[in-house]
């Protein structure tokens, strides 16, 4: 078995990107930076709605905000965090682990008599 | 890389791997639960505790996991719909939660060929909705975390 190294940063980022409104927001600011009607007019929610959601993903760094006038501006934090490199990445990482060990058995299962 | 992930449409994820091994034996290791138990790993922290095969169509998939602090902490039930031995299968596939709640459901298209002792083995996965794929593939990747995570930390950081 792996060892269970959870880093709390990790587990906020892979809980943030959990929820489809929340992967929605981040392709939106994607974009470039949103303020938070812009970001709530598309998930078809409510004002308070998207800002909970805008507040998860701040708490994983995800987001930063900033607030000009009476607008909030959000914006990505972590561009490197590219949708389909990163979750493909790691999707293709379980699978691949478990194709190794599918090659390991056949390769037992071939010599066996 | 051996393996190849695709997504042609919004609701599928393709998966290629090529085995160096006749199709007969991969069929054996992708159908028979003693076999399924060597490679299936289980995410870190999670036990395998059920996994059982009818291999006919119309028969039953099941594989149930605990973990430290449930029994089940997810189950996967499904029915062959296809089951041509060392061709082609198709079996649904529902996950829920210990707890019963619904974790997701696709329709699993395995599909293997045999040139000269090397078998490629083709998994087309249907989900029900976009959401989902993505969500089967955010998922996967809080699985494969472990591995990856040095690597994602200094994505993050930079």
């Amino acid at each position: 078995m792996v060892s269970v190294d959870r880093s709390p940063r990790l587990d906020l980022v892979f809980h943030a990107l959990a929820h489809p409104a929340r992967r929605a927001i981040v392709r939106q600011l994607s974009n470039g930076e949103r303020n938070l009607s812009e970001l709530a007019a598309p998930l078809n929610m409510t004002f308070p709605a998207a800002t909970k959601h805008v507040r998860v993903l701040e708490g994983a760094r995800l987001v930063r905000r900033r607030v000009v006038g009476r607008q909030h501006l959000c914006r990505l934090h972590a561009a490197p965090l590219k949708e389909a490199m990163l979750w493909t990445e790691q999707f293709r990482r379980n699978w691949e682990a478990r194709f190794d060990a599918l090659d390991t058995l056949l390769d037992e299962m071939k010599a066996a008599p | 890389m051996n393996l190849q992930i695709s997504t042609p449409t919004d609701t599928t994820i393709v998966l290629t791997r090529t085995f160096q091994a006749p199709r007969r034996l991969v069929w054996e290791a992708m159908t028979d639960p003693a076999r399924m138990r060597c490679w299936m790993l289980p995410p870190p922290g999670f036990v395998l505790t059920v996994c059982e095969v009818e291999p006919r169509v119309g028969g039953a998939l099941r594989l149930a996991w605990k973990s430290g602090d449930a029994d089940p902490a997810m189950t996967l039930e499904g029915v062959f719909t296809e089951f041509a031995p060392h061709e082609r299968m198709v079996h649904t596939e529902v996950m829920k939660l210990g707890s019963g709640e619904l974790a997701g459901s696709l329709l699993e298209l395995h599909e293997f060929a045999e040139q000269g002792g090397v078998t490629t083995m083709r998994i087309t996965q249907t989900y029900d909705s976009k959401d989902a794929r993505d969500g089967a593939i955010a998922s996967g990747m809080d699985q494969g975390m472990e591995a990856g995570y040095q690597q994602l930390d200094a994505l993050l950081a930079a």
